[in-house]
């Protein structure tokens, strides 16, 4: 079974905002742990020398896989005990070094299936309450005891 | 489509992204790495799902560098990721060791406002575990600016 706008599947209203996750500082330190996840020695993440080198600015920028990373940790905090099937992102812009971000979405689809409900969210990150970073669309499969409820 | 006022980019398409050694997810660097997200550790094993890009970037048989070089760019013309896709068949677990498989879509030039001339890099990884069973594919779009021809 699948729902449209406005209406509710097992608990989750089509077009619920998914609660925000916050991150009040993206801390330059973290980055250097990225660049150790990533094997990427690629030094504007490292020293906002050479971002103003590269005429990027004067800070360092964040990896563009640890922004999307803030998206799924939002996806996880609203949906616990869920798993990821699918999802497609543009990353339209930089988070730096000292910037917030701010991650959230919004309840597209709701479908019932047999062992799982599946969830379809548009998703979206963004920097210092301003530019969208990253935009996309997420599906992911909810056990039937963990449903939570978004109305 | 490449725009036809330009000239082609190099073919690149096939080119094989398969990694030689497995990949594993240790427990301990995914603690480290949910601590940087405020993501909670999950107990039952499961990697945070960004590890679909960290294992397949890492897994693969090419450093960013070389995946550069093997389309003839110099990574410090700075490549800038576009967009990625993933589908999961099954969850990441940690102290699993997996196998990278993939290879080059292609390179599109375009013209772009803001840089002039670009080259858009498609290619396409797979992760599974060592029986060869599925867990996951993902594409990536890259964008190499090629200001030498702007």
């Amino acid at each position: 079974m699948s729902a449209g706008a406005g209406t509710t599947v097992n608990g989750i209203a089509v077009g619920a905002e998914l609660p925000t996750y916050t991150l009040g500082v993206v801390e330059p330190q973290s980055m250097r742990l990225w660049a150790g996840f990533l094997r990427d020695p690629n030094p504007i993440h490292l020293d906002p020398q050479a971002v103003r080198a590269k005429g990027l600015g004067d800070r360092v920028i964040n990896q563009g896989p640890a922004n999307l990373a803030y998206v799924i940790t939002m996806l996880q905090r609203a949906f616990p005990g869920s798993s990821l099937d699918w999802l497609e992102v543009r990353y339209a812009g930089s988070v730096f070094g000292g910037d917030a971000v701010e991650a959230g979405g919004r309840v597209g689809n709701v479908a019932a299936e047999e062992s799982s409900t599946k969830v379809t969210c548009e998703v979206w990150l963004r920097a210092n309450a301003r530019d969208i970073v990253i935009s996309g669309t997420a599906v992911l499969s909810l056990p039937p005891a963990d449903e939570p409820t978004f109305t | 489509m490449n725009s036809p006022d330009l000239p082609p980019p190099p073919n690149v398409s096939g080119i094989s992204l398969s990694g030689t050694t497995p990949y594993v997810i240790t427990a301990n660097e995914n603690r480290e790495l949910c601590a940087t997200l405020g993501a909670p550790v999950a107990a039952n094993g499961t990697a945070h799902p960004i590890y679909f890009f960290i294992a397949t970037q890492v897994g693969m048989g090419k450093s960013v560098a070389g995946l550069c070089a093997a389309c003839d760019f110099d990574v410090e013309d700075g490549p800038m990721i576009a967009s990625s896709k993933v589908t999961f068949s099954h969850a990441l677990m940690t102290e699993q060791s997996y196998w990278i498989t993939g290879e080059i879509r292609g390179l599109t030039r375009k013209r772009s406002r803001t840089l002039g001339v670009m080259d858009l890099l498609e290619y396409v990884l797979r992760l599974a575990l060592p029986d060869g069973t599925p867990v996951l594919e993902t594409t990536n779009v890259w964008v190499l600016p090629r200001r030498n021809l702007a």
